[in-house]
């Protein structure tokens, strides 16, 4: 179908330096493309931006630059074989039309295009390893082929702003994520986008500080944020947790929270700091070596640092999770139980739980003070938790009404807007110093 | 001998860097902000790492190595990053960096020199024989193993047990660590590796890098990229001991037929590969 289009082309000017067709040329393809219906068209795009051409020229004058095109033109026409279409759409920008319609196989067709491109290349006695970045789109049903054309722009265009030297795919359908599990689109794109945020270290943990009822820090809580891409904690944490990223995300925050506890006592402030630890992490099997490197990594005495663990983990009978937390305490390290009150806590097994600490689900404390029934759960909680010899934090206390209500009902610690929002680790620092002059 | 680290030294936060804990440069977070960029300023980056002469005396040295391009051609900053490209100078960089985290110890020395030149080696034979990048072949090859000085630093005995460890020809490695230890050099490196932000196939590559049931079963994660990398570095090593005659380890009585399954090798390519290895192993970086 696409030799048909290529001869249908009006006396295609191919390009001197690469042999292919101009951009105008692919234009008028695309169009072509347009009138048959989807069914007969399956179609990939995928659209090239070399990395680094306007230094290559720069550096070695734009013959140079051309010798390089050249070459990276040949070997794409070499891989691509000859039911591929060709076009040079701007200096250092190819787009290719092929007849694939399967995204996996667009995605490896891509794939390979890089491979090739990044071969070394020798120019003037040295070997250079050029790159580029490329955006794949498959024709999809009722889309036009222009539309198409777009998303592999757009693709393209992210893959570049990733740092280039990668195949971004485009694709409007749910389908496979990196880890195998079927994500909607916009869930696609977040995980996309948080993939790309770990490849450039784009995350960083914030910390708020927990008060308690004598107005000392009792301790600080690690909580993850992205600063590369605009995701929102409510909106990675759960993609993360559905892909298995979070275990990725978790064990990096391990090490990263526990040379922040480190941090703070060499700048004498001995203050615990709590890292939340998710279910997926603490169920596998070699967690405690896992958290054992973190310590040894950050050198850090383990008294200094608290495990958040869901309600629901402590109700988990399971070998590897009995194992893990023994595992844990073993280690010197306490563990807080979290979001407490919403899970399913049977409170016959509580009394067997060595948690040091319990954190009532904010969604109790934003009831407060009015609503009663609320404020006697957390009564009941802070009663059990003080029986037990466990201290009861609340978090998500945002007015003194509610600091007020909580401490009568017998909470020993707040957490939450009220003393502070989390911040980067200067701010709380300075925070922290500017609390102790006052 | 390596020249005073002073720009990097000072980058890494102080106390830290007293008690020997290796974090990752801020000159990392710099260039990969400079990635994002539409427009990379090359101008500015090369600046950064021009103004520290230990790091860039050691970015084009390894642009010079035989893996990378040829030998004595390239002989600024600038120009080692236009032949490398943004990407591969954040690895180098990071692998540079890396050794000077750790605290300066003569004893730690030959440790290091074998990391490198089996990261050099690595990069050779990425693109010799594989279709793996060589940077990240010898990004590997230089953290592999580096949870072994964070286990020395920690734990006296370590030193007996990295023998024991290294004279076994039965059980894994990591296993005889883990009878002594609560973790083992492969997850340490493995966390560590993580805080670096290292790509995912070179974390995953430090972490099963003893495994032989890994190596030798195709199960996902980790990818065939990684079990490659593993195996690459794997065959470095051991040339590396054909080379010299002194065989330090028996990771290949237990990892080599795997390795050489995984890179589609037979035992006779390797005194092939090792005759045309020499020069690299032999050339001076």
């Amino acid at each position: 179908m696409l030799s048909l289009i290529n001869q249908n082309l009006q006396a295609p000017l191919n390009d001197p330096i690469t042999g292919f067709l101009n951009r105008t040329d692919c234009f008028d393809a695309v169009a072509q493309l347009a009138s048959r219906a989807t069914s007969e068209r399956p179609l990939s795009i995928v659209w090239i931006a070399l990395d680094r051409i306007k230094q290559i020229n720069e550096s070695f004058g734009h013959q140079g630059g051309d010798v390089v095109i050249f070459q990276i033109a040949s070997r794409l026409r070499n891989k691509s074989g000859t039911d591929a279409l060709w076009f040079r759409m701007a200096g250092d920008e190819f787009v290719c039309l092929s007849p694939v319609g399967n995204s996996e196989l667009a995605h490896q067709f891509a794939s390979t295009l890089l491979n090739e491109i990044q071969a070394p290349l020798p120019l003037n006695n040295l070997l250079l390893h050029p790159s580029a970045s490329l955006g794949v789109a498959i024709l999809e049903t009722d889309e036009t082929p222009s539309a198409c054309l777009e998303r592999a722009d757009r693709a393209m265009n992210s893959a570049k702003r990733a740092g280039g030297g990668r195949v971004e795919s485009s694709s409007p359908e749910a389908i496979p994520g990196r880890w195998g599990v079927h994500l909607a689109h916009h869930e696609l794109q977040i995980e996309n986008q948080l993939h790309l945020a770990i490849g450039q270290g784009g995350l960083c943990l914030h910390y708020q500080p927990c008060v308690d009822n004598e107005g000392r820090i009792s301790s600080v809580e690690a909580l993850m944020r992205c600063t590369s891409h605009p995701l929102s904690p409510n909106e990675f944490i759960p993609i993360a947790e559905k892909t298995g990223l979070i275990i990725r995300l978790g064990e990096w925050s391990l090490l990263e929270g526990a040379r922040f506890a480190k941090r703070l006592a060499a700048s004498g402030q001995h203050t615990t700091v709590s890292i939340n630890v998710s279910r997926a992490q603490f169920s596998a099997q070699n967690f405690p070596q896992t958290l054992h490197a973190a310590l040894l990594c950050a050198d850090v005495n383990p008294g200094l640092i608290e495990l958040e663990l869901t309600e629901s983990l402590f109700m988990d009978n399971s070998s590897t999770v009995q194992t893990n937390l023994r595992a844990t305490l073993d280690a010197g390290i306490k563990i807080a139980i979290d979001d407490f009150g919403t899970g399913y806590s049977c409170l016959a097994t509580l009394k067997d739980i060595s948690a040091g600490k319990i954190k009532i689900d904010r969604a109790f404390v934003v009831a407060l003070p009015h609503d009663r029934r609320a404020l006697s759960v957390v009564r009941s909680i802070a009663r059990l938790g003080e029986d037990l010899g466990m201290l009861v934090v609340a978090e998500g206390v945002e007015s003194q009404d509610q600091v007020d209500s909580l401490l009568d009902a017998g909470v020993h610690i707040i957490q939450g807007y009220i003393h502070a929002r989390p911040m980067p680790e200067e701010s709380l620092l300075a925070w922290l110093m500017n609390r102790k002059n006052t | 001998m390596t020249p005073p680290y002073s720009t990097v030294e000072s980058q890494l936060e102080s106390s830290l860097y007293k008690i020997g804990i290796p974090p990752r440069p801020a000159i990392l977070d710099r260039i990969h902000a400079e990635m994002q960029k539409d427009e990379p300023d090359f101008k500015q980056l090369s600046d950064i790492i021009s103004a520290d002469v230990a790091l860039s005396a050691s970015l084009i040295s390894i642009t010079n190595s035989p893996y990378f391009g040829l030998r004595g051609h390239v002989h600024s900053t600038r120009e080692a990053m236009m032949v490398l490209g943004l990407n591969i100078t954040s690895k180098a960089i990071a692998g540079i960096a890396m050794r000077h985290a750790f605290p300066q110890s003569p004893h730690l020395e030959r440790f290091w020199d074998a990391s490198a030149r089996i990261a050099r080696l690595s990069g050779w034979l990425a693109q010799r024989i594989t279709k793996l990048s060589a940077d990240d072949a010898y990004t590997f090859g230089l953290f592999r193993d580096c949870g072994i000085p964070i286990l020395l630093s920690h734990f006296p005995e370590y030193t007996g047990i990295l023998k024991e460890a290294n004279h076994d020809a039965a059980r894994s490695f990591t296993d005889i660590e883990d009878i002594v230890l609560p973790t083992n050099h492969a997850v340490v490196g493995y966390v560590l590796a993580q805080n670096w932000w290292l790509s995912d196939e070179t974390i995953l590559s430090i972490r099963h890098h003893h495994n032989a049931d890994i190596l030798s079963t195709p199960a996902i994660p980790p990818s065939m990229n990684s079990r490659q990398m593993i195996a690459i570095a794997q065959l470095a090593e051991h040339l590396l001991q054909q080379h010299s005659g002194l065989s330090i380890t028996q990771e290949w009585v237990k990892l080599g037929s795997a390795c050489l399954h995984l890179l589609r090798l037979a035992e006779d390519d390797i005194k092939k590969l090792l005759a045309e290895a020499i020069p690299v192993i032999e050339a001076e970086n």
